[in-house]
């Protein structure tokens, strides 16, 4: 029987050590194997390895750990490491590895090489990770990192479970396994992976990765909620007008081509991070910051998002995609010139989507949400626009009196801003707005680790807060199949229908137009 | 954009500087603002700390936004210098507002009186004392009563054991400010190469039969800090200056060498009954640590990255750490035993 499910066990007794109490450290207590599933891909090369080794720089990898890859290149142990030398030379943020902790890195580093429906290569695997365990002291505890294409999740959990590396084939130590988005393709092939999963693996033991939940700018819209007094009390449909959610990107699909063919804006982006930035925005407030706490509220108020019918999917959403244009004075090609894109594609490359949530607090209040690529800016924020003052007294008759809004942003610029309304100094009572800014600077010494950093060390450690739980994803598919299925019944007869550099389709600015309200600017 | 006041005795025309200073930095644009998360005082009198302190302070409120108030005694500055800083040069948030105030020669209470009218109400006033004495200096005294947090730097000076001991009196003096000492925040990455070699439980009784300890550093402040520490931690007495007991009665001998730069550690050497751990820092990379245990546990040796924490970062650690320190109490209330 395995010892743990999901909670972190002090197994090498660290926290015995009276030299750590009180030692402002992040060292990951657990000693443990992390195996990458997909280890000649792109993203262990340019994410998932230099994040582990910038883990390890930054003192915070246990003592004792062991990194296995797994793929389908052939490649000997040697040629491995060689290559992720190469990686972290060309994208780890603290530059090339050095002499001589990359040796000692190294030495920790393996591969097994297989398909991975091989039962063989899991055989093969099992016996390089209880190697681990006699040589390096990882105590039977793993993590599966599954940074494979998407189809071949469950194939993997059903060999590891086959080959006696599932949690409950253990006798000691703890098993946890990292799933990238997407966590499926729609609602039914996400709940056929869960099931496949949990065949294996109890729901704590599952960290569906969205790497978004790892910025700082994210995490800091509950501080902005939850650790002030103020905003709380006008946190609702009577004071709120509407939500509008952005995460605009300047790039195109560029390699991704194959990807993005099958998913589109709406997968990509809606379905996972957006829903998410709205669930944090809209959620009541958690009884504590554990993990569960936050994603039961996460959960509860994605539940309460109404579904859409059929026969209004024209009249809440709106899609795009890009034809050719210009981004930052160069020229563009449109999406279907791309590489491995359909020339007649009806891939949406902008998504848009009103949403409503049916509780006490946001009855009637609508959540505008968009995403697309090629915009004119590469930004990202959550915008809450307040109801207008209910009678004017003040200001001159030319003098227009805006509502108040609240800016999170989230990238490329961190911080907050408000736009109030104040008095111009003169003898007559006019009016303007006026934008307060907050931002945190990050220009010296300890920056904010990337996103996979701090994830992945999450996932070591134990704590879920930043994972998506099974019933939010389930929640997010619900809330967009009907939308999916409509967008695949009726392929749009407009693409492209806005050029890149642009603020998108104008039938994204019809959706707000029919409330009488308009986009903010990207 | 920057201003200057000729005397820094008219605390109303300095305030009303400030006001232009920011009207010229955003062109008077409507829906200019500022934010403020603390009054950062920063007191120098050293014209050869000078530099390397405003270098300093001045990267951290490009972090930290904050009405920073630079009381120099050095000489160097004549007057009062006012600017505003924006992020970007078309801005309308300002980052900060800066008073660099020439104070040489003045009295300490008019120091102290310049200070409190420039600061802002209702946000926290941190001290960052960069001078040549602490509970000697009545302008020091001042301007701690006037701070939620003060941070110093013991190590380097001409007299790291005479500040150690002043140190350990304002804790006394001043129980509801909280103090730092950079010396003391840098040594944080040597305190867990050491605590590593006691994570593993097999080795962790040796802590328990410890009988010398060695540390080589470039300052007193450093191998003071790091014995007080590691003496604190497992119920060590000082005796004397070299000499520790512990629980059972056992002596400790206490060794300290200075070599290397200074605030830098180059060696700290752990002697138990049976076994020796080092750890070392690489001759080729000063980011890099050898490991090694030899003798009866003997282990083979390994090598740990030694993150280092710059000054600014340090800084920004002390003035983000609002709660007093128990842990760097008791540290410095060993080597208070230790100086006796």
């Amino acid at each position: 029987m395995a010892t743990e499910v999901g909670a972190r066990v002090d197994l090498d007794g660290v926290s015995a050590n009276p030299l750590r109490q009180g030692l402002d450290s992040n060292r990951i207590t657990d000693p443990c194997t992390i195996v990458f599933f997909g280890a000649s891909g792109d993203l262990v090369m340019r994410m998932l390895m230099p994040a582990m080794w910038n883990l390890r720089l930054g003192g915070i990898l246990p003592t004792k750990f062991g990194i296995v890859g797994f793929s389908r290149s052939e490649y000997s142990a040697d040629e491995f490491r060689a290559e992720m030398k190469s990686a972290i030379d060309q994208f780890s943020r603290s530059g090339p590895a050095k002499e001589p902790l990359w040796s000692e890195f190294a030495n920790r580093l393996t591969y097994v090489s297989g398909n991975f429906d091989d039962p063989n290569a899991f055989k093969k695997l099992r016996a390089q990770l209880d190697e681990n365990d006699k040589t390096l002291g990882t105590q039977s505890n793993r993590i599966y990192y599954l940074s494979t294409p998407p189809p071949v999740f469950g194939k993997i959990v059903q060999q590891l479970s086959a080959a006696g590396l599932g949690p409950k084939d253990q006798a000691h130590g703890w098993s946890r396994i990292i799933v990238e988005k997407p966590f499926g393709t729609d609602l039914d092939s996400a709940r056929a992976l869960q099931a496949e999963v949990t065949k294996v693996f109890d729901e704590k033991q599952v960290y569906r990765i969205d790497h978004y939940l790892g910025k700082e700018p994210v995490q800091d819209i509950m501080a902005l909620r939850f650790a002030n007094v103020i905003f709380e009390p006008i946190w609702d449909r009577r004071y709120i007008d509407c939500v509008q959610i952005t995460a605009a990107e300047t790039v195109g699909v560029e390699q991704r081509g194959g990807y993005y063919e099958n998913a589109g804006a709406l997968r990509d982006m809606i379905q996972n991070h957006v829903i998410n930035l709205m669930a944090l925005v809209a959620m009541e407030p958690p009884i504590s910051p554990s993990a569960d706490h936050i994603r039961d509220e996460k959960h509860k108020v994605l539940s309460a998002v109404r579904p859409i019918a059929p026969g209004d999917v024209a009249k809440t959403t709106a899609r795009g995609q890009y034809g050719a244009g210009s981004i930052e004075g160069k020229p563009v090609p449109g999406y279907r010139d791309e590489p491995n894109v359909d020339p007649h594609s009806n891939t949406e490359t902008f998504a848009s989507v009103k949403f409503l949530i049916d509780n006490w607090r946001w009855a009637d209040v609508p959540f505008y949400l968009r995403s697309g690529k090629r915009l004119g800016r590469k930004y990202s924020e959550i915008a809450v626009n307040f109801r207008q003052i209910p009678h004017r007294i003040f200001g001159e008759a030319g003098d227009q009196i805006e509502p108040n809004t609240l800016v999170m942003k989230i990238q490329p610029e961190e911080g907050i801003s408000l736009r109030f309304n104040a008095k111009i100094p003169g003898p007559k009572m006019h009016i303007r707005s006026v934008t307060m800014d907050f931002n945190y600077g990050t220009g010296f010494g300890v920056v904010s680790a990337p996103a996979y950093e701090r994830l992945i060390g999450d996932a070591m450690r134990g704590d879920a807060t930043l994972f998506t739980r099974w019933d939010a994803v389930e929640s997010a598919w619900e809330i967009v199949m009907p939308i999916l299925e409509n967008w695949k019944a009726t392929p749009a007869g407009d693409f492209p229908n806005y050029a890149a550099g642009s603020q998108g389709p104008a039938s994204a600015d019809a959706l707000l137009a029919a409330d009488g309200r308009e986009w903010r600017r990207i | 954009m920057s201003l200057h006041v000729d005397s820094v005795a008219n605390v109303s025309a300095i305030l009303a500087e400030l006001c232009r200073a920011r009207g010229d930095a955003t062109g008077d644009a409507p829906g200019s603002s500022i934010c403020s998360t603390m009054n950062f005082i920063v007191f120098v009198d050293a014209p050869v700390h000078r530099e390397w302190v405003l270098e300093r302070a001045a990267r951290l409120v490009e972090k930290h936004p904050a009405r920073t108030i630079v009381l120099d005694a050095s000489g160097a500055t004549r007057g009062v210098e006012i600017s505003t800083s924006t992020r970007q040069a078309d801005d309308a948030a300002l980052l900060g507002e800066r008073v660099d105030a020439g104070v040489a020669g003045l009295e300490p209470s008019a120091i102290i009186s310049i200070a409190r009218e420039l600061s802002l109400a209702d946000i926290p006033t941190i001290l960052w004392w960069s001078g040549a004495r602490l509970l000697a200096s009545r302008t020091f005294q001042g301007l701690a009563e006037m701070a939620s947090v003060v941070v110093v730097d013991s190590s380097g000076m001409a007299r790291d054991e005479e500040t150690i001991r002043e140190l350990g009196q304002f804790v006394l003096k001043y129980p509801n400010v909280t103090l730092h000492d950079m010396a003391f925040l840098r040594l944080a990455p040597w305190q867990d190469m050491i605590a590593q070699f006691f994570d593993d439980p097999a080795l962790r009784d040796d802590l328990f039969s410890i009988a010398a300890l060695e540390i080589e550093s470039g300052s007193e402040a450093e191998a003071l800090y790091l014995g007080g520490w590691l003496g604190s931690r497992i119920s060590w007495q000082a005796i004397d200056a070299t000499t520790f007991r512990a629980r059972d009665g056992r002596v400790i001998r206490f060794t300290r060498a200075q070599k290397g730069d200074k605030r830098r550690v180059m060696r700290v050497t752990l002697e138990s009954d049976d076994s020796r751990y080092s750890a070392v820092l690489s001759a080729d990379d000063e980011n890099v640590v050898c490991l090694k245990v030899d003798g009866a546990k003997a282990k083979p040796a390994w090598w740990a990255p030694l993150h280092h924490i710059d000054n600014a970062s340090l800084i920004e650690r002390a003035i983000l750490a609002t709660a007093r320190d128990p842990i760097f109490e008791t540290s410095l209330e060993t080597v208070r035993d230790l100086l006796g």
